[in-house]
């Protein structure tokens, strides 16, 4: 009861947080020209959480683990989401078997 | 073309909103079609997460940011790391605040109660095909560029199937057993590479992102626990504050 409790309070939280970033930009922002310093930092921040996120996966002690990431890395690069997340899931579960 | 046939009792108003609504969900039918897997994939991991099938729904129709809840989802655990779980929102969404700003010249002749729910639907697709719409029309000369119904129907189709397919995946996704088996864990690194290309610019830009990879990666196998998100995370912003002087 407590867990679902703090499930719900962290889901509406977070869709505060979020909606405050889609309203902030727009209220804050809207006649004001940001410095150049602080453009790049904003434009850097979303890509530095996302990679952090996914930071364990690029130090997995299974080699398999660590093919299939370049394999995904790879076609990350050159593909787009659909077959990206299908050949992710291909070589981490085939790997995973034959190594 | 069977709807060419109009109707004159209706007020050419809402006829007009009605076609540009039906224009948006046209022009966003790809995009909608490219979500559907990834929801499915959420959805799944955030059922065997121990989200219930009316969590799942109730994170994704009042969040709508497929990004965050990614990482969410990624950071989750039982009872959830409320404050972790909410500043990483926050940052990995922070992009909204340079799109909400970049949207602002276009909606501002728009009222406020307007406006608002609108931003409630600003994702990085509606948000693109809005501000694309905007600029086409405005080229060819049509003042009030940005067309509102276009927008929300973009956003409509967007919305719908992301709670729809988020949910659907929930409630099948169980019944596929555990992800690691089969390599579906694989689809978390999938998702974010890709968002991350959307997101390149350069590698010049991207240097931050490398130190966040490195400082998150070392902190994860030194330092139990979640930590290892923030720590990459501020070590990388903190790179990109004191990158951009060395231009």
């Amino acid at each position: 009861m407590m867990e679902q409790f703090h499930t719900v309070l962290t889901i509406l939280l977070m869709a505060t947080a979020t909606y405050l970033t889609r309203t902030v930009g727009y209220i804050a922002l809207r006649n004001r020209k940001l410095s150049a310093r602080s453009m790049a930092v904003l434009e850097a921040v979303p890509g530095c959480v996302l990679i952090s996120v996914i930071a364990p996966a690029f130090v997995s002690d299974q080699p398999a683990d660590l093919v299939a990431l370049a394999i995904t890395l790879l076609a990350a690069m050159r593909l787009s989401m659909f077959p990206t997340v299908v050949i992710g899931i291909a070589s981490a579960g085939l790997l995973r078997h034959l190594m | 073309m069977g709807n060419s046939q109009i109707d004159i009792a209706e007020n050419p108003a809402e006829i007009s909103a009605k076609t540009e609504m039906w224009r948006g969900v046209v022009a966003s039918a790809p995009l909608i079609l490219g979500v559907v897997p990834m929801a499915l994939v959420l959805g799944a991991q955030a059922a065997q997460k121990g989200l219930t099938l009316t969590q799942v729904p109730l994170m994704t129709g009042l969040n709508f940011a497929g990004g965050s809840e990614f990482a969410a989802i990624k950071l989750w655990t039982s009872p959830p790391h409320l404050l972790l779980i909410v500043a990483m929102t926050f940052l990995v969404n922070s992009r909204h605040l340079l799109m909400g700003a970049a949207l602002a010249p276009y909606i501002k002749h728009l009222p406020k109660r307007k406006a608002f729910p609108a931003l409630f639907f600003m994702c990085d697709e509606s948000w693109a095909m809005g501000m694309a719409d905007a600029r086409r029309r405005a080229s060819s000369g049509i003042s009030s560029s940005f067309s509102l119904p276009y927008y929300l129907g973009a956003s409509a189709g967007m919305y719908l199937t992301w709670v729809f397919c988020t949910t659907l995946g929930a409630s099948i996704g169980p019944a596929m057993g555990h992800a690691e088996t089969y390599g579906f864990d694989m689809a978390f690194p999938a998702v974010f590479l890709v968002l991350l290309k959307g997101m390149w610019h350069g590698a010049r830009a991207a240097r931050p992102w490398l130190v966040s990879l490195v400082v998150a990666a070392v902190t994860y196998l030194l330092i139990p626990g979640g930590w290892y998100v923030p720590a990459g995370a501020l070590s990388g912003i903190v790179a990109a504050f004191f990158w951009v002087e060395h231009k």
